[in-house]
């Protein structure tokens, strides 16, 4: 069993979670006046991650800030937005991040190995002015790192050998951050409905609120109706004026090209014009597949377009720009350019 | 190419029927077959027959010989379900494949075997075809792809530099890796290890650019003017010393107009041109990043992406990212030459020379009337060119002339 402190600080801990189960708590019992700090700072975990991104660190009274969690996650698979959920999941995950910077390796890599089955040794190397601590295995590495878009990052960036890389102890920390990002987001993306006492569903609506005004500024928006084709990435530009010009596109061109399309919500039928007439492309068969892409056959499920990074894997990504710098998605770069564009004022082209 | 009969269809589809009903014993099952889906595709079939699954080896052998498909496939990827739709398979993990085809590696002999015809005017032309036709601009193609000693030892020469890269730095042992000759063009190599069976796609991406060198920058492999110093690194493990190897090699053999074509700017193009010894004896000598004031940082990272080219694998960037892929079956015949698709020991690939070892017929010999072929070698004799005429040929010879719809049996 770990200590309150240890648990407050850490309370997705394994230990922690089965200390707090051994309060058997019940939704009912949150309505008692000798909860309210508890639901207090619980709505305040959310509404620090609506606002700031970040849930505040504070361990003050470890017996609150270990019992706010579990309820702060109640409060988030109330709501029941996807949204919310990863934003949530995130802001806690960084106030590990913080924490976890103050610790010694050793903690750290008893972290990673009880909690996550990290295959990670203690090392001491220095290379280049940077002190490494840590060799972890390439496997682990990729489950958390492959999602990062910064070069240095990059699996062909990093010291390897043996199947280890290295890492530095604020590397290690930002990796955990990621297991714990995961950890949490599944926990809150079990959404339900649950019946409430007045005064705890009371605090879900407000969190609720909340949520609401501020969805738009960090970015839970949906795309325009029409497509604003000004607003495409270099890549899907160029995929898009190479079909016009009947030039010849890889198989991941056309799927980027199509997969964007659908999701920035362009007609099919459109889409589907679009390449039997530039093409000779078999009607049926294009319809077909586009209607796959779409979600609308097979397994259902919609096909989002590649990352940046797998442009880049495979060749497509054409002629990034100075945005293309700022973002991981071809789609992200279409809604800030929209959302430029609204700032603008400028029309919408038509398309 | 509508004449009817070219590749004389039943003709070979017989061979293969007998070559499988004498040698399909020799097929072996892939590891946990249980959970592996195969895929066929037969003679003259367009679709293919998947979702496939055998409890043991014996049932897929009956089915090689009472099917005589013309390709034959399995799953890199494990399912609880091998047999259902794509969405109810309930994937289990997957193999980590690596496809190396001479179809992607530039290779000049294209230009002698390989050709074109635009289907909408005709137009012809060796080597790759264009990405549009150079005289009515549309983009659809026929292709006529042959393989040659050089097409395939710069397969060989690719796979051998993926086998050191998994071996020395991701640390796969030789027991974990399996090469297999494709049967026509190239070698896919195999990873089964319980480490590789999870990984999802960005993580296999991640391998791929890793393999391929892609995003790599000269400030996180010691080329920074950041850096205090410290020893050469140009014989350290991984991208760190192959990358300042690379840059070694690439400068080192570089033509000066080579130098230029890669627009460094104007001070680095001629300090790379008149230090170039001093250049390359830093990095010989001293920590890498002593070559900073020579080049500046936007131009070296150009010049690293160009240098490492020649160290990183040309490996199929879809088949490794995609954990669904079927690959061919070692120890069948490959549909589009006759040859076997083979496993090859890696101790072995050095001196494996597939178009002696992979021929699968070797007895007998067959008319054909040949449209028109590039020279050839099948063991230690070499054949052709042919073009309109009729010729007696060994059978492994005649077949992988059919094979590859280039002449028709004569009877
Ligand atoms: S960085 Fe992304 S959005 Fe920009 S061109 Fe490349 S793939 Fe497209
Ligand atoms: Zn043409
Ligand atoms: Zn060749």
């Amino acid at each position: 069993m770990i200590s309150e402190r240890e648990a407050a600080k850490y309370p997705f801990l394994k230990g922690a979670v089965s200390l707090v189960e051994t309060l058997s708590l019940k939704v009912d019992d949150l309505a008692d006046p000798s909860y309210s700090r508890v639901l207090d700072r619980g709505e305040q975990r959310v509404s620090e991650a609506i606002l700031e991104g970040i849930v505040s660190a504070s361990l003050g009274d470890a017996l609150t800030e270990m019992l706010s969690f579990p309820v702060a996650v109640m409060f988030v698979t109330v709501v029941g937005d996807r949204f919310l959920d990863r934003r949530y999941a995130l802001a806690e995950a960084v106030r590990v991040y913080e924490l976890l910077k103050g610790e010694s390796e050793t903690r750290i890599a008893r972290m990673a190995r009880e909690e996550f089955g990290w295959n990670l040794r203690l090392i001491r190397r220095e290379l280049d002015g940077q002190i490494y601590r840590f060799e972890l295995h390439f496997t682990d590495y990729l489950r958390n790192a492959a999602s990062f878009h910064e070069d240095k990052w990059k699996l062909v960036n990093r010291v390897m050998r043996d199947g280890y890389v290295l890492l530095t102890r604020v590397e290690a920390a930002r990796l955990i951050q990621v297991e714990v990002e995961d950890l949490i987001r599944k926990r809150v993306s079990k959404h339900g409905r649950i019946a409430l006492p007045d005064a705890v569903q009371e605090r879900v609506d407000r969190v609720a609120k909340l949520f609401e005004e501020h969805r738009a500024r960090i970015g839970g928006e949906e795309l325009p109706s029409e497509v604003v084709s000004d607003a495409f990435p270099p890549c899907i530009r160029h995929a898009f004026e190479g079909l016009m010009s009947g030039r010849r596109a890889s198989h991941m061109e056309r799927f980027a090209l199509t997969s964007f399309l659908v999701n920035a919500g362009m007609d099919l039928d459109r889409i589907v014009q679009l390449f039997v007439s530039v093409t000779d492309f078999d009607e049926q068969l294009t319809r077909y597949q586009i209607e796959h892409i779409a979600g609308l056959r097979g397994s259902r499920t919609r096909y989002t377009p590649p990352t940046c990074a797998t442009m880049r894997t495979h060749g497509v990504c054409y002629n990034p720009d100075r945005l293309c710098k700022r973002i991981k998605h071809p789609l992200t770069y279409y809604r800030i350019k929209i959302r430029d564009f609204k700032k603008k004022g400028e029309g919408r082209p038509a398309e | 190419m509508a004449e009817q009969g070219w590749g004389s269809v039943p003709y070979v589809a017989e061979q293969f029927r007998r070559f499988y009903a004498s040698r399909a014993e020799r097929v072996k099952a892939p590891p946990e077959i249980k959970q592996r889906e195969f895929g066929f595709l037969s003679f003259g079939g367009r679709s293919m027959f998947r979702h496939i699954a055998f409890d043991d080896v014996n049932q897929l052998r009956s089915h090689l010989a009472e099917n005589t498909p013309a390709h034959a496939y399995y799953s890199a990827a494990y399912y609880s379900a091998p047999e259902a739709e794509m969405e109810y398979k309930g994937w289990l993990g997957a193999d980590l494949v690596f496809d190396i085809d001479a179809d992607h590696i530039d290779t000049p002999c294209k230009a002698d075997h390989d050709r074109w015809r635009c289907r909408a005017c005709g137009e012809e032309g060796t080597g790759r075809a264009p990405e549009r036709c150079p005289s009515c601009g549309k983009a659809a193609f026929e292709e006529e792809t042959w393989l040659c000693d050089r097409c395939l030892e710069a397969a060989k020469y690719e796979a051998q530099k993926l086998l050191d890269i998994l071996i020395q730095d991701f640390g796969f042992s030789p027991g974990e890796l399996e090469v297999n000759f494709s049967g026509n063009r190239g070698y896919h190599v195999h990873v089964r290890s319980p480490h590789v069976r999870g990984l999802g796609q960005l993580a296999r991406r991640e391998i791929v650019d890793y393999i391929m060198g892609i995003g790599i920058k000269p400030e996180y492999q010691g080329l920074s003017s950041r850096m205090r110093g410290g020893p050469p690194s140009l014989l350290e493990d991984g991208w760190r010393g192959r990358s300042v190897k690379a840059l070694y090699d690439y400068i080192n053999d570089a033509t000066p107009d080579a130098i230029k074509a890669l627009k460094l700017g104007r001070a680095t193009t001629a300090n790379l041109l008149e230090h170039r010894d001093k250049i390359l004896r830093l990095l010989m000598e001293r920590h890498p990043s002593s070559i900073v004031r020579y080049v500046d940082p936007k131009a070296l990272e150009r010049l690293m992406e160009a240098a490492v080219k020649e160290q990183a694998s040309a490996i199929d960037t879809v088949v490794t990212t995609d954990v669904h892929r079927l690959i061919r079956l070692p120890n069948t015949l490959h549909g589009k030459t006759g040859w076997l698709a083979q496993t090859v020991a890696i101790d072995d690939l050095e001196d494996y020379d597939p178009l002696a070892s992979a021929i699968a017929f070797t007895d007998g010999t067959e008319r054909v009337y040949v449209r028109r072929a590039p020279r050839f070698r099948i063991g230690d004799e070499t054949y052709g060119p042919f073009e309109e005429e009729r010729v007696e040929l060994p059978l492994a010879a005649a077949l992988f002339l059919l094979c590859k719809k280039a002449a028709r049996v004569e009877r």
